[in-house]
């Protein structure tokens, strides 16, 4: 059991990379949906699967209505991804140790080979933004030539959620030291946040003060983090009416 | 009609028959075993050795090596920048497919020997940046002829190294001991 003093202490340390969503300029055009699922190999379950509650998605746009219908008035769309909780919930129920926290990188980290399938962590997170390989997809021939080789094609039985773009993460920093310096704000950044139009999603540094994530939250005031009484503490803030 | 047959195997020709069959059982177990432990067949025995002997550096035919994650295998472009200048080159048999896919146009299908699984993302550049020699993965080339794969790729080998650099760098161990350095 956390006392609630303690979810303070360590509230106060930020992760490493974060991100910050502005519901207000989201247009819930799912792009980011599709940008995370060319990145990161993420397959099409098709209709009779999705019927089942099991369509793979490590980002989705989720909507609300106020008020009864017909006079339902929509919330601001919000994307929900892994929010790479500091203290996350879905890592000390797993079993086989496949999902673990990240001390490099400050990540919440899927080790697909350790998986064994037990969907524990996914039952255990509050956010539900894990998905299941609940079979082998096959991709017929034209469409095997857009897997992205920095990322490993999941197989069945195997967990699977939002990594933060681990794969551009480490490309930056191997780029960065190659050329003999520190990785720059704004070098690179997500699929999610690289594919939305509007500019919503903003990913960088949350340790660094100087970074555009930072930035951001300084300006747009008081942000919330999701289910942050849980003490999860989510690396995702999110901004709406501002 | 069980008993009759145990009855059967225990007289001396039964005895010979049990032990042909283990002879036989053993001997294919042997000959499946070693036959994972063959290089695979490539479409020129391409003799390492003489090429190292030569002077040729592992850079010079494996040049992704140093740049990025793969370290790739030549095309025959670039065998045949040297080898059109060599006679030997038109009359060798062992030359013969290199020959016919620089006419042709179609690459030689090189098998890769050394590979790791598709959950283990590796990266050539930062093991050459930090110093490590070709020949500590991959074993002396100058003593072999067609590539073999001197040890395993497994967790084990790869930690172990991995270990041993960070020595007493904390930060440097938790970097290179995370799950997230390879597996993503």
């Amino acid at each position: 059991m956390i006392r609630p003093e303690e979810i303070k202490m360590s509230a106060e340390e930020t992760g490493k990379w974060g991100m910050v969503m502005d519901q207000d300029i989201c247009t819930g055009c799912q792009a980011c949906v599709v940008a995370c699922a060319m990145e990161n190999n993420i397959t099409f379950v098709g209709e009779e699967d999705s019927g089942y509650g099991r369509s793979m998605h490590w980002i989705r746009i989720e909507r609300f209505w106020e008020g009864e219908y017909p006079e339902v008035k929509m919330t601001p769309n919000q994307p929900m991804l892994c929010q790479q909780c500091g203290s996350a919930t879905c890592e000390p129920v797993c079993p086989a140790f496949a999902t673990v926290h990240s001390q490099a990188e400050q990540l919440n980290l899927q080790v697909y080979n350790r998986c064994v399938g037990t969907r524990y962590c996914a039952n255990n997170c509050p956010y539900q933004v894990r998905s299941f390989n609940w079979r082998d997809y096959e991709r017929p021939e034209p469409l095997s030539n857009q897997f992205n080789p920095d990322v490993t094609v999941r197989r069945r039985g195997v967990m699977e959620k939002c990594t933060f773009c681990i794969q551009r993460i480490h490309k930056a920093q191997d780029k960065a030291k190659s050329e003999g310096r520190e990785v720059v704000d704004g070098e690179f950044t997500t699929a999610c946040a690289q594919a939305c139009p509007a500019s919503a999603i903003t990913f960088g540094r949350v340790d660094d003060p100087e970074s555009l994530v930072s930035q951001l939250a300084k300006k747009r005031g008081h942000g919330i983090k999701h289910l942050e009484e849980l003490g999860t503490l989510p690396n995702v803030t999110y901004f709406k009416g501002g | 009609m069980i008993k009759r047959l145990f009855d059967w195997l225990r007289q001396p020709l039964g005895l010979i028959a049990v032990g042909i069959t283990l002879l036989a059982v053993f001997s294919v177990a042997a000959y499946g075993i070693s036959l994972t432990q063959q290089a695979p067949e490539q479409p020129v025995q391409f003799p390492h050795q003489t090429h190292v002997a030569f002077g040729i550096q592992c850079l010079y035919c494996h040049p992704g090596a140093a740049k990025g994650p793969s370290a790739g295998i030549p095309a025959q472009a670039k065998c045949w920048a040297c080898h059109n200048q060599i006679a030997k080159t038109e009359t060798s048999l062992l030359l013969a497919p290199l020959k016919q896919a620089v006419i042709s146009g179609k690459p030689l299908e090189w098998v890769p020997v050394a590979q790791v699984p598709d959950f283990v993302q590796f990266n050539h550049r930062a093991h050459i940046a930090a110093g490590q020699n070709c020949e500590n993965c991959h074993g002396d080339m100058s003593k072999q002829n067609v590539a073999e794969n001197p040890q395993v790729f497994n967790m084990g080998f790869c930690l172990d190294c991995h270990k041993q650099v960070a020595g007493d760098d904390h930060e440097k161990l938790v970097k290179l001991v995370d799950c997230g350095t390879c597996h993503y």
